[in-house]
């Protein structure tokens, strides 16, 4: 599968991280040399000696009135928060779009999965009485992306999915096409996780903390994608250009070679490599990314299933305008993805000036 | 872009209501619930005890020994619903890995072990780790893409109850616009105390079998299940000889940024989403035949699912019947939009509508026609599919021959 785009625009982005608030936080970040990750608490079970990319500086009340914070599960927090920052950055009063032009569509990891655990445990602890009803909506993994349309009005297109590692790129190729053929004008598309002591302790009981779940992260990162003509008509700031949506499912015995044509097409002069996801253990992938640049947030935030939403921010915040960008994912098992980025709005059937379009 | 007309080539369901085709057709056209009382955990503290569950469920069955304890319920009912829609629709080996992809709808996924994994380890018990191997629903695609070979799009919709219902709507994207050649699009979910517990806690849970549109319903029944179609090309489809069972003529889809548990009670946006479905599909209004409901059987849905069709089709709503299938096979959340899809394109290819059952007396509220009284032969080749779920999330699918 590749899509080709050609009109599809970035005007915003921003994320909410153990970094802190804003890409600028993660970007300060990784020219420290620095990274945010703290100490699991000695009373995880499971976490002795681990570190996690808890988001510690989040506070909900900086986004939304504290009573309505109370209401909303963690990952619905980051997931209203980064969204409220890049439509900041893009310029957006949702109140001034047509609320059915402008969705969202979100990749969401293990978001519900907190609420899940505590309303279980009502159960299992105090019986049927025990039960809390007002946890049980905030459930569902949609949670975060149907609470960030009702904060911020969104009414256009809406969904969420998760696919490993790859789950804030599913959900980009998604918010592309849903521009793409008409559905809506704007589309607010990334990745939201959060991460709790019970999944530390789920993780260490499947071994994975050995594996992919070593350092696991938490936080948001949404992007702003735009029609190239909605984003003219409001004379709004262009961050960058979306090129090509690679993936491939799986790598096939004895189709290396082909699933990593596939998604490398066009990709050859890319200047600066996202790495998102297990990239680095997938041999098919790294073999291609060679001596390349890359930026690789995963070192210093975490890792997370929906960690693609902030690690495309970030490339697209180190991306100077007319530079090629290659973001890539991959995920245990499959899917992989490569997503191609120009910096800027320098394109050679563009006359306008770069950085505005 | 010129999109490709997308064709159904295959149907594989595995559900509470029937574990093949040939079984679930069958309790379709004839009437019969598979709605009844659960033993797949225990329910007697709740004040409603009954569901569509699927009784008599062996992995053993189906997997060998090893493969069954790594998967979980989720994950075998999906496999085993994508195995029957592959097989009939005998594509195997017309296409390359890489241009069949699986897009599926998911929600509750493996909670129904993960939960008892969580109970264990409150207990300070001892847990078994392998419980937990299957507590996000994107592990049924993984299984799915490497037990068939699809080496393509691998994703999942985790909307709630609309889930599987956008799946195949972008499953169909795929194909219609050359980027697969194949997808197998679907969903799968089973019962789970998370859900059992969490929707009787809201009580929208009915004691009896849920009755939708009836007057007197009270919520829900619970279901569980899985149901996948395979979507190929006209072209391709034709070109092999396949058999060619309909046609996803659009879909379309919307966050109504209402409310997470209320639907918005006037039915705008999901008039709104039943209404750029049908833009989508190219067609009048007018051709559509009949409507596959969400038809939950709660107070609050089925009045607002009736609103939204009188926005749709006028003064035409009354002679449009809404009829629900989730009195047959129970609410099988984020399998509900596929096997409802599926339920619709075999009721097309008998040109028939589906009765909707256990009606209790009309509801004023309730005005339209939901065939409550029996199944009914209908010339119209196209009818439509609708999927509301928690968030407000709304999709609408078109079907057709």
């Amino acid at each position: 599968m590749i899509y080709t785009f050609d009109d599809i625009v970035i005007s915003g982005f921003s994320a909410v991280t153990a970094a802190g608030n804003g890409i600028e936080a993660v970007l300060e970040l990784l020219r420290s040399g620095r990274d945010a990750l703290s100490p699991v608490p000695d009373d995880v079970p499971g976490g002795n000696g681990q570190r996690w990319g808890k988001a510690l500086g989040f506070k909900a009340s900086d986004f939304m009135p504290p009573l309505k914070a109370r209401k909303l599960d963690r990952c619905s927090q980051f997931a209203v928060g980064a969204s409220g920052l890049a439509l900041k950055d893009a310029g957006i009063d949702p109140k001034e779009i047509i609320p059915e032009r402008i969705g969202i569509a979100l990749g969401c990891g293990f978001g519900g999965v907190a609420n899940s655990a505590e309303f279980l445990g009502g159960y299992f602890k105090g019986g049927v009485e025990g039960l809390a009803p007002v946890l049980f909506p905030n459930t569902v993994s949609n949670a975060p992306a149907s609470n960030a349309s009702i904060e911020h009005g969104l009414k256009g297109p809406n969904v969420t999915l998760v696919q490993r590692f790859c789950s804030a790129e599913s959900a980009f190729v998604m918010a592309c096409r849903f521009i793409a053929e008409g559905r809506a004008d704007v589309m607010l598309t990334g990745g939201a996780d959060d991460l709790t002591p019970l999944m530390i302790t789920g993780f260490d009981a499947t071994g994975q903390l050995r594996r992919y779940a070593a350092c696991f992260g938490e936080g948001s990162g949404i992007l702003v994608l735009e029609s190239a003509a909605h984003a003219a008509r409001r004379n709004a700031p262009v961050k960058a250009t979306v090129e090509t949506v690679a993936a491939i499912g799986l790598f096939p015995a004895g189709h290396e070679r082909d699933g990593a044509d596939r998604l490398f097409s066009g990709a050859e002069q890319c200047d600066l490599i996202s790495l998102s996801g297990i990239v680095g253990d997938a041999p098919p992938l790294m073999e291609r990314v060679g001596g390349r640049a890359v930026t690789d947030i995963a070192p210093v935030l975490g890792r997370s299933l929906a960690m693609g939403g902030t690690a495309m921010a970030t490339l697209l915040a180190s991306l100077k305008p007319g530079h090629q960008g290659l973001h890539l994912a991959a995920s245990p098992e499959g899917p992989y993805y490569a997503i191609r980025f120009t910096g800027g709005a320098t394109k050679a059937s563009d006359p306008r000036d770069p950085g505005k379009v | 872009m010129v999109k490709k007309r997308v064709v159904i080539t295959g149907l594989g369901v595995f559900c509470g209501a029937g574990k093949n085709v040939a079984q679930f057709s069958g309790a379709l056209l004839n009437g019969e619930s598979g709605i009844g009382p659960l033993d797949l955990f225990d329910v007697s503290a709740f004040p409603a005890r009954i569901g569509c569950q699927v009784k008599g469920y062996d992995p053993l069955d189906h997997f060998d020994r090893k493969t069954a304890r790594k998967l979980s319920r989720a994950d075998q009912f999906g496999l085993i619903a994508a195995r029957e829609a592959l097989a009939d629709s005998g594509m195997a080996g017309h296409y390359s890995p890489f241009d069949m992809g699986v897009s599926m709808g998911g929600g509750a996924a493996g909670m129904f072990q993960s939960e008892q994994w969580l109970r264990s380890l409150l207990a300070g018990e001892k847990a078994a780790p392998v419980l937990l191997r299957g507590v996000l629903p994107d592990k049924t695609a993984t299984e799915i893409a490497r037990a068939c070979n699809l080496a393509g799009y691998q994703g999942t919709v985790t909307t709630a109850c609309s889930s599987s219902a956008t799946a195949i709507g972008w499953g169909a994207e795929l194909v219609a616009t050359g980027q697969q050649r194949a997808v197998v699009a679907g969903g799968s979910d089973t019962l789970s105390l998370l859900t059992f517990g969490g929707f009787n806690s809201l009580k929208v849970v009915d004691p009896e079998p849920c009755s939708p549109f009836s007057l007197g319903r009270q919520g829900i029944s619970l279901g569980e299940g899985a149901a996948f179609l395979v979507l190929e090309g006209e072209d391709d489809a034709l070109a092999r000889g396949a058999r060619v069972y309909g046609a996803v003529l659009g879909y379309a889809l919307a966050g109504e940024a209402y409310h997470m548990t209320a639907p918005e009670p006037t039915g705008s946006t999901a008039a709104r989403v039943m209404g750029n479905a049908i833009a989508v599909a190219g067609i009048d209004s007018g051709r559509v035949g009949w409507v596959n409901a969400h038809g939950t059987g709660t107070p609050l849905n089925d009045v607002v699912e009736s609103n939204a069709m009188k926005l749709v089709f006028g003064e035409r709503a009354p002679s449009v019947p809404l009829i629900s299938t989730k009195a047959m096979t129970g609410h099988c959340l984020g399998a509900a939009g596929a096997i409802e899809a599926l339920a619709t394109v075999i009721a097309l290819n008998h040109r028939m509508i589906p009765q909707t059952l256990n009606f209790r007396g009309r509801d004023p509220e309730c005005y339209l026609d939901y065939c409550h009284e029996g199944k009914r032969p209908c010339e119209a080749g196209i009818a439509m599919s609708n999927s509301f779920a928690f968030g407000g999330n709304i999709t609408s699918l078109v079907l057709g021959l």
